[in-house]
């Protein structure tokens, strides 16, 4: 049977989230993202030229070591929190058709310098909408400074 | 060696658009034929759908003749779901078409070693030559096939290669 209660939606989780994220230290990530116009090359394909990546602020964010048992020679995970604000804001900007699809397209995420890889992403929402990103990052092998 | 693996790719990219031009994927803003090798590509949370993806993993060189022969192991893996017109029930269907495919672009077993680093690429002097694939079982995970081909792939060190 179909949910027929009143339900006015309203940004209030959004806004408690940004703030909540604001007050615990919010920092600014930044997704690595291909340039809009790609590269056409065949050497662009195989390694040869860089990839250009674009910086795109996320912000605020809050990042912390995830929970996770460590087991030998595995290197740590960290969760990052993103306000979902901040999410729909480069999705609208990128024209993109979805935040999913912003996480899937970007190469990673640069936190204080240190490039990390997404691992998984999730996000939390109520009455059907978004009001945090959760992203499961792993700090990536090659430590250049970004 | 490189020059050999860029050959490789770059080969059955070329024959993928002729084969089956409807099998494309937009990666880092391009649209292109559905092809990638997964050491030039940032690392991906889940697989393609519908796309080969290439790796290299053995290595053996044969010292003994007068150049040297690099053979070099290629692993074609590909995933498909199927159709969302079929509600994925097709996967099964979607998977040999992917199969006949890599038959299709390995045929024939050789091409033109080209150094894909200059612009416009250059020919070398020797080919490129690949054994028929091997193809592994079917791997079922949720509801995704898998299927990994693995590939011999053999070519001479031209002068001056490095």
């Amino acid at each position: 049977m179909a949910d027929l209660s009143t339900q006015i939606p309203c940004d209030a989780a959004r806004r408690v989230a940004a703030a909540l994220l604001h007050a615990n230290g919010g920092t600014t990530a930044c997704l690595q993202m291909p340039p809009l116009t790609g590269d056409i090359s065949n050497a662009g394909q195989i390694g040869v030229d860089a990839p250009g990546y674009q910086s795109l602020p996320l912000s605020p964010a809050v990042f912390r070591k995830s929970r996770v048992t460590l087991e030998e020679g595995q290197l740590p995970r960290y969760e990052l929190l993103v306000s979902a604000d901040a999410v729909a804001a480069q999705v609208s900007e990128l024209q993109l058709s979805s935040a999913q699809c912003l996480f899937m397209m970007a190469a990673g995420v640069v936190i204080a310098g240190k490039l990390f890889r997404i691992l998984a992403f999730t996000a939390s929402e109520t009455q059907g909408q978004a009001y945090l990103y959760r992203l499961l990052l792993q700090e990536a092998a090659g430590e250049w400074p970004m | 060696m490189q020059n050999a693996k860029d050959t490789f790719y770059i080969t059955l990219r070329t024959r993928l658009a002729a084969v089956n031009p409807a099998r494309n994927i937009t990666l880092r803003s391009v649209s292109r034929p559905g092809i990638l090798v997964q050491d030039a590509e940032a690392p991906m949370i889940r697989p393609l759908l519908d796309a080969f993806a290439l790796s290299w993993t053995g290595l053996q060189a044969d010292l003994q003749l007068p150049a040297i022969l690099a053979e070099m192991t290629c692993e074609i893996q590909y995933s498909t779901a199927g159709t969302a017109a079929n509600a994925g029930l097709d996967r099964g269907r979607a998977l040999e078409e992917l199969d006949y495919e890599v038959l299709k672009l390995l045929y024939p077993y050789s091409a033109q070693k080209m150094n894909y680093t200059q612009n416009p690429a250059a020919a070398m002097e020797t080919m490129v030559f690949w054994s028929e694939p091997e193809f592994g079982p079917i791997v079922s995970e949720r509801d995704c096939l898998s299927r990994t081909a693995k590939v011999t792939v053999f070519a001479f060190q031209d002068q001056g290669e490095s």
